[in-house]
């Protein structure tokens, strides 16, 4: 293998591909990219068996070839460069891979590139086209909401759900749950009516597509695989790869309270803001943040009191004003769970609805019901 | 009464009362012989709890007929010819007292054959007197029954126990034995029935796996070979400690389990129990043993046997020596078992240097196990970690008290040793203990106890004002209790309720549950539930409400702690910490541990020879 290419190209598709590097794994190949001449281009691939990546970059092509070297030297080297070209040969026989730039050269031992399990790259028409924005916004809005523990695999994944014309994420930790709805163009960019998906994807798939995609501007294409066990998302010049959660998703919509005893509305970032102090307070009591809803009277608005306190620390009172509708009511909830969601209401107004202290309470953006957030109350006495 | 000469019979009895006090003393005496007779197969029998009858047969060395009536004669014995012999004693005999004792008390029949003639000899005794003799084939070896103990003293035989209890002692000393001699073939049979057996391999691997059984067997630590005369000083003793000993977490309610072997002969040694136990210091609960075979080659020189006629006690030239060595050797394996630094103690405060505590041989000073200069000592010390043993708790050993004041350890006022200073986290050893640095030095922390006492707290002081805070979940989690934990969950749902765990019984073995603590709702809680049921069913705590509540508490924050062998960052370290610091009693565990130990700067300046 013999390739020129640009110091800038290269890092950052070094730095795409290396989300998927596993760092200490005990399959060595694993901690290496895959460098590989495709096409006229030069392709890099990293997995860490649960996730792939693979990303193309704009090459000049002398010999074609591929090799596996270690991610972290490569990437590390690779970014002290001065931005100039690359030149890249490899030692087919000792698999060490020769980089020159200017007056900086090295030599990086590598794996053979037989060794690396391959990924599946190439689809010709995705099932389904999203535009990246909301993309964008719709993980933003749910894989937060996932559990992180390995107790319930099902719930570390995202549905993703598609009837051909509304697509839905939803995750849920069991205390939480997020769903963010989002319409689908009639006939996507290609001209093809969307297919309808209903799979599990790892939420930490989705966040690592998040931060891959964000300077993309094409619609990204979603492929569910023959074999039904992996999602491949479309990028211009990336696509990655990533195994599906087998199951079945705890049926979601019962949970989603219908109706409520009290409708507060609340200015989003004072909310947020009033919900950040608290939390200093309850850091050291079990996160508990109490909200205590009144509803107003002819001259006085209505007012939601933000409150929490720590047996060791101290406490901490804020007030807002609030239209509320309905009966007052107070509940307590994790101020994790409140800040989560706060964090990625984009509405300048945020509606809370409420029955009793000890039903779950629904958040979503004032006038949109794409997104939905129910959370749990806690129980707690005073 | 005027004095007088006892009649022979009678001194007989007197004398035969010290020796033989029950009959596990017979088997012992004939158990012995067997061994020094070089037998390879030892066989005891015993009926009605040794009482009616024991016999022991060997294939030892056996005795010439021209001699075996001799054997039976007061102070005979083919074992020692001097004074002198004594201190070169190999054997475990040396008195010649044993058969004539044992058959002042029974009736005996007695088959030998020496392995150099060719017929054997066959004597019957009774009250100690020949009553029969023949010349009789049998096999290379001796077959000795004692029958009718104590038949002719009857205040005597008043004080035996209960058969099976009788038996139990007797099965004690059999398997003391294969400890002791794994190479050789044991067998006890009680009333017809084989209740012991080794194998007698030369592993001492089978020895532990017959006397205790595969599981705890398989949990001993080898005690690492080490000979421990490393210096030079003319009074060192070649000494060689080796065994077994149980990790920390095997412990039990009394010291019996603590075997020790001089020799080869089984000791009973309150010192050297207590040298073991303070090997294990801080590491097992208040009141609780150790277990261990612990085998000590000594120099016969070095080692006085004849202190007791029961020959179960010894005296060592050089006691400090012997019981730092061992002490060392149990300490080293019990510390690489639990991952803990090392301690030893400074030659300074060296509990077993010091010579006024244990009766003040000044020369044990010079005994100490290493020469090396004392600055290259390691000199760890621990800091106030027995917090949870009052300090007037019973030890063992005479003089303990003022060992006590001795010992490296400080115990701290309760107030002062409480409080932490601020603590920066260093980072993490054995993915089980955070390294920290405070203004005092360094500290380690034990991550697994720490947790559990930060949760222990939290719980605490939020059940102080009710039922603790709890996480609804979205929908319940069914959770199917095992049949043997339904009537334990049902009694005890009340008090899980106060805990954060809402568990309703929705028939049979099903329950819903519908709430989380929530200091630990992230923790697996619905495993960490049934695990705290199973583990609470079995031990049954009371159904005093707070004791079962608090045992409760302590069970669910044991499980949810963070586990040894979970790696963290520095971010959850330096939390933990933290969490700590504001701890009443951060030093402990809720169940007595220590969480910590610390290493001063002055100990580090120490070390490094800078002071
Ligand atoms: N099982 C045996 N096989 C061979 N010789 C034996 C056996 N039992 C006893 N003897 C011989 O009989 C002698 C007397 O035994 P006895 O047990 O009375 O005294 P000992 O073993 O010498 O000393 P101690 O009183 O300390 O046990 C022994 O010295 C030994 O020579
Ligand atoms: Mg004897």
């Amino acid at each position: 293998m013999k390739i020129s290419c640009l110091q800038e190209n290269l890092a950052k598709g070094l730095s795409i591909v290396g989300r998927a590097v596993a760092p200490r794994s005990t399959l060595p190949v694993l901690s290496n990219i895959l460098l590989e001449t495709d096409r006229g281009r030069l392709k890099l691939s990293a997995t860490n068996l649960e996730i792939g990546i693979n990303c193309w970059v704009g090459a000049k092509v002398l010999e074609e070839g591929a090799v596996t070297v270690p991610a972290r030297l490569l990437s590390d080297f690779v970014a002290s460069l001065p931005s100039d070209q690359i030149d890249m040969d490899l030692n087919p026989r000792t698999q060490t891979l020769n980089l020159r730039c200017l007056r900086y050269e090295a030599n990086i031992k590598g794996i053979d590139a037989q060794e690396f399990p391959p990924i599946p790259t190439s689809v010709d028409g995705g099932q389904m086209y999203l535009e990246p924005d909301t993309l964008h916004e719709m993980i933003n809005q749910v894989t937060f909401a996932a559990a992180t523990d390995e107790s319930r695999p099902i719930l570390t994944g995202v549905l993703v759900n598609s009837n051909g014309n509304r697509l839905t994420f939803v995750a849920t930790d069991g205390f939480r749950i997020s769903v963010r709805g989002s319409d689908l163009a009639q006939v996507n960019s290609q001209g093809q009516p969307n297919r309808e998906m209903n799979v599990i994807i790892p939420a930490r798939a989705l966040i690592e597509l998040g931060r891959i995609s964000g300077d993309q501007t094409e619609p990204i294409s979603v492929t569910i695989t023959e074999s039904r066990n992996q999602v491949i998302f479309q990028l211009s010049n990336i696509t990655l790869v990533s195994q599906l959660i087998e199951g079945t998703f705890p049926p979601y919509q019962q949970i989603i309270p219908k109706n409520s005893e009290t409708r507060t509305v609340v200015n989003t970032q004072e909310l947020l803001k009033g919900v950040k102090i608290a939390s200093l307070f309850a850091r050291d009591a079990a996160h508990i943040v109490r909200l205590q809803i009144k509803p107003g009277s002819d001259l006085t608005p209505g007012s939601m009191v933000i409150r929490a306190t720590a047996a060791e620390v101290g406490d901490n009172v804020s007030e807002l004003d609030a239209m509320v509708e309905g009966k007052e009511v107070e509940i307590a909830f994790n101020a994790k769970y409140l800040l989560d969601v706060l964090g990625v209401i984009s509405a300048e107004r945020t509606v809370l609805q409420t029955v009793n202290p000890l039903k779950p309470g629904l958040f979503n953006p004032l006038g949109s019901d794409d997104f939905i957030y129910v959370i749990m109350p806690m129980q707690v006495t005073r | 009464m005027p004095i007088q000469v006892l009649p022979p019979d009678l001194a007989a009895k007197i004398a035969a009362g010290e020796v033989i006090e029950r009959p596990a003393s017979v088997v012992k005496e004939l158990v012995e012989n067997a061994l020094d007779a070089g037998a390879t197969t030892i066989n005891v029998e015993i009926r009605e709890g040794g009482q009616r009858l024991i016999r022991v047969a060997d294939n030892g060395c056996g005795i010439p007929a021209a001699e075996a009536e001799i054997a039976f004669a007061r102070h005979a014995t083919s074992k020692l010819q001097s004074v002198d012999d004594l201190s070169r004693i190999r054997t475990l005999g040396f008195r010649g007292e044993a058969l004539p004792s044992i058959a002042a008390v029974t009736h005996i029949t007695f088959l030998t054959r020496s392995n150099t003639e060719s017929a054997g000899i066959y004597l019957r005794l009774e009250a100690g007197e020949l009553v029969s003799r023949e010349s009789r084939g049998a096999p290379a070896g001796t077959i000795i029954t004692a029958e009718h103990l104590f038949y002719n003293i009857p205040a005597r035989r008043k004080f035996l126990r209960r058969p099976a209890t009788e038996a139990g002692y007797i099965q004690e000393i059999v398997t003391r034995y294969t400890l002791a001699y794994p190479e050789r073939r044991f067998r006890l049979e009680v009333d017809g029935r084989i209740t012991f057996q080794a194998p007698g391999t030369g592993k001492m691997e089978d020895a532990l796996i017959a006397v205790y059984g595969v599981d705890t067997a398989r949990q001993m630590l080898l005690l690492p070979q080490a000979a421990a005369a490393e210096g030079d000083t003319p009074e060192q003793v070649e000494l060689e400690v080796a065994g077994f000993v149980g990790p920390p977490s095997l412990h039990r309610a009394n010291r019996k389990d603590l075997t020790f072997f001089v020799n080869h002969r089984w000791i009973q040694d309150r010192s050297l129990a207590f040298a073991v136990q303070e090997a294990y210091h801080t590491l097992l609960p208040v009141g609780r043993y150790p277990v261990g075979v612990i085998t000590i080659s000594i120099d016969p020189a070095a080692v006085d046997v004849n202190v007791h006629p029961s020959k179960n006690e010894v005296r060592f030239l050089a006691p400090h020596h012997v019981f730092s060595a061992v002490q060392r050797a149990v300490r080293r394996v019990v510390v690489e078992e639990s991952g803990i630094p090392q301690i030893t103690f400074s030659p300074a405060s060296d509990p077993w240097h010091d010579t006024t505590a244990f009766g003040g041989h000044s020369r044990a000073a010079n005994l100490r196990v290493s020469s090396a200069p004392s600055a290259s000592q390691p000199a760890y010390t621990r800091l106030a970690l027995d917090l949870h043993r009052p300090l007037d708790s019973p030890l063992s050993l005479p003089g303990a008290e003022s060992a006590q004041s001795d010992l490296p350890l400080q115990f701290e006022p309760h107030e002062e040793a409480q409080k932490l200073p601020f603590l920066r986290v260093v980072g993490q050893v054995s993915k089980s203990y955070i390294i920290a640095e405070g203004p005092e030095g360094m500290y380690m922390i034990d991550q697994h106890a720490a947790h559990e006492r930060i949760l222990y707290e939290q719980f605490m002081a939020q059940r102080g004002h009710g039922p603790v805070a709890s996480q609804a979940l979205l929908e319940p989690v069914v959770v199917h209790i095992p049949p043997a934990q339904v009537e334990f969950a049902v009694e005890s749902v009340e008090i899980l309720a106060g805990l954060g765990f809402h568990l309703e019984p929705f028939g049979g073995d099903t329950f819903l549950l519908r709430t989380l603590p929530a200091l630990i709702q992230h923790s697996q809680p619905v495993s960490l539930l049934l695990d705290v049921l199973q583990e609470l069913e079995e031990e049954r705590p009371t159904t005093v409400h707070q004791e079962r509540e608090a045992a409760l508490t302590r069970a669910v924050c044991k499980r949810a702690a963070v586990k040894a062998g979970q790696t963290l960052n520095v971010a959850e370290m330096s939390a933990l910490i933290q969490h700590l610091e504001s701890c009443a009693q951060p030093r402990t565990c809720p169940h007595g541990r220590p969480t910590m130990i610390h290493l001063s700067n002055g100990q580090l300046e120490r070390e490094f020879g800078r002071r």
